[in-house]
């Protein structure tokens, strides 16, 4: 695959945007997870679905959209939907998770009428439902690149005030973290990863690549830097596989690295238990003795 | 130097049409431990989320530092554990040391790193509430009363003047409550450091604070805790109503709530 990789250009935007996908999608995921708001991710990619076909009616029937790809529309209204959800969350505080619920109904209902009345496309939606890595054009990896930056400029600079308001939001704002200000930067970064990461696994599947590493990253994460490395280290893992699968055997991307995330998931699992089981053994064995 | 480090004047306020707080004036002077105890839903916690500024009162004046709440800025000089705080996420994946951190980042301020000397002062806090062996355990792996010592670190690690608590020692065991009142009386004595208490353990309380405040919708008790015994009887009776248990075990902690 190596040479591969050195010999085409398609092969090497794939690794690129592989990469930084596989980077962003579970920092942003591991703080929405501990929020509990895993599923804002399925919601706005359903919304971004919108966005899009939104997008590509409009590059029918106006001029000016021609050459604007329609993932651009899908973040705005990604970008959208994402404040409102920070807006809902407030006003519902003890039913946060309700946000969702509402966006992803909206999100696949706007989706579904704006297809309709465009009596379909001629530019084939399913690579946007379920992705493809190789496909990802020139102009896409400057932009993906640049919400990689992004996302993680925020993340990094903000850490310590995502961290106290993920971990109890009360304390935080008393000790004077500007929640507003942060949690709608955080809302902003979410929408961006999930735009990004359509080309890559699809909207059905984006929110498999933000919760699933994560998933597996929690078995094993003492604190919250490893939760962080971890499932950083499984998505990659999850990616590559999935970019290697799509190149040798021609499968969908964004399928294989759902699945091997949740093969990654069980694994961890696994050892887990094999390992308690162990020690069990071990302790008992030393107290007979 | 500041004199009163918290005052209300004459507070009132409500929920919709639930009065809370009615006619509310109590007072904190520097460097003293102050006792809060009152029934359940008697606006402990009320009055001093008031008092934080987390919600607005209707009517009356509040001061914290010798300054209206409403120009107080300087809330680095506070430490506060809310009663809530033990129903955070328990597969929350943090160390004991990095949510003892935390109490330290609105005082960094944004664009700020934690460094080495911030570390250490995480590493002192914790060794005073006697946590360091449990400094990389996962927060969600210790105990009720280890979790709650981890809280307290958390909001004494930015050195603050005044330490507010609401309930700390519910559900902790026998041990660890005196403790956690040698902790606090420790802090007090040595630090200079100001304490608000809320709490239910009437007995214990009188032995260990300077002043008590019997709260229900008004103060009904404000004073030392001798008087606060010898008066024991009648202020309980009008703050926790007619409640026979209270006036017969009259030697032990009073079993409410
Ligand atoms: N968010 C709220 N909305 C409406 N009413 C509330 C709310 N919080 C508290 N109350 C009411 O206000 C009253 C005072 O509540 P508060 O929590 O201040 O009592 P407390 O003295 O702290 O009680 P406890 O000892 O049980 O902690 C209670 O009667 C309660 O029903
Ligand atoms: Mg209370």
């Amino acid at each position: 695959m190596i040479e591969m990789i050195a010999q085409y250009e398609f092969m090497q935007r794939a690794l690129i945007a592989g990469v930084v996908i596989g980077v962003i999608a579970p920092v942003v995921g591991v703080f929405l997870v501990v929020r509990r708001l895993s599923l804002i991710a399925d919601a706005l990619a359903h919304v971004t679905l919108s966005g899009v076909a939104a997008g590509l009616l409009l590059q029918k029937h106006v001029p000016f959209f021609q050459g604007v790809n329609p993932l651009y529309t899908g973040m705005g209204f990604s970008l959208t939907a994402s404040i409102f959800v920070e807006h809902l969350r407030r006003l519902y505080r003890s039913y946060q998770e309700l946000a969702i619920p509402v966006i992803l109904a909206g999100g696949i209902g706007l989706g579904v009428v704006l297809i309709s009345a465009a009596d379909g496309f001629n530019v084939d939606v399913a690579g946007y439902l379920f992705g493809s890595i190789l496909a990802v054009g020139a102009s896409e990896i400057r932009w993906i690149v640049t919400v990689g930056v992004l996302v993680l400029m925020i993340v990094i600079l903000f850490y310590k005030e995502l961290f106290a308001l993920s971990f109890d939001e009360e304390s935080a704002v008393f000790s004077g973290i500007p929640r507003r200000w942060i949690n709608l930067l955080f809302s902003v970064a979410v929408a961006m990863v999930i735009t990004a990461s359509i080309r890559v696994v699809g909207i059905l599947l984006v929110s498999g690549l933000v919760t699933l590493p994560v998933a597996a990253s929690l078995q094993i994460a003492g604190s919250f830097r490893q939760a962080l490395i971890y499932s950083v280290l499984f998505a990659q893992v999850a990616v590559l596989s999935g970019l290697a699968a799509a190149f040798y055997l021609d499968w969908a991307s964004g399928g294989t690295i759902v699945l091997v995330s949740v093969f990654l998931l069980l694994t961890v699992m696994g050892c887990k238990r094999i390992g308690r089981v162990w020690r069990k053994r071990l302790a008992h064995r030393a107290q007979i003795s | 130097m500041a004199e009163s480090v918290l005052t209300l004047k004459d507070v009132h306020f409500s929920y919709g049409d639930q009065t809370v707080l009615q006619g509310v004036n109590l007072s904190l002077r520097r460097g003293e431990f102050l006792g809060l105890v009152g029934p359940n839903g008697s606006g402990k916690s009320t009055l001093i989320q008031l008092a934080l500024g987390s919600m607005v009162s209707d009517a009356g004046e509040i001061t914290l530092f010798d300054q209206p709440l409403r120009r107080f800025r300087d809330w680095s000089k506070i430490g506060y554990v809310s009663q809530k705080v033990n129903s955070f996420n328990r597969g929350f994946p943090a160390t004991v040391s990095e949510v003892v951190a935390s109490g330290l980042y609105g005082k960094l301020g944004l664009f700020r790193r934690m460094k080495k000397n911030d570390w250490n002062k995480v590493d002192e806090t914790l060794e005073r509430v006697g946590l360091s062996d449990l400094s990389r355990r996962n927060i969600g792996r210790l105990s009720g009363g280890q979790q709650q010592r981890a809280f307290i670190a958390r909001a004494l690690v930015h050195d603050p003047e005044l330490l507010i608590l609401d309930e700390p020692t519910v559900g902790v065991d026998t041990r660890s409550v005196e403790e956690f009142y040698t902790l606090l009386t420790h802090l007090h004595r040595e630090k200079g450091l100001s304490l608000l208490l809320v709490t239910h353990d009437i007995g214990a309380v009188t032995t260990y604070v300077d002043r008590i405040a019997c709260l229900n919708k008004k103060i009904h008790f404000h004073g030392d805790p001798d008087e606060f015994t010898r008066k024991r009887r009648k202020i309980l009776s009008v703050a926790y109503g007619h409640e026979v248990q209270v006036l017969k075990h009259d030697h032990e902690p009073v079993p409410l709530a």
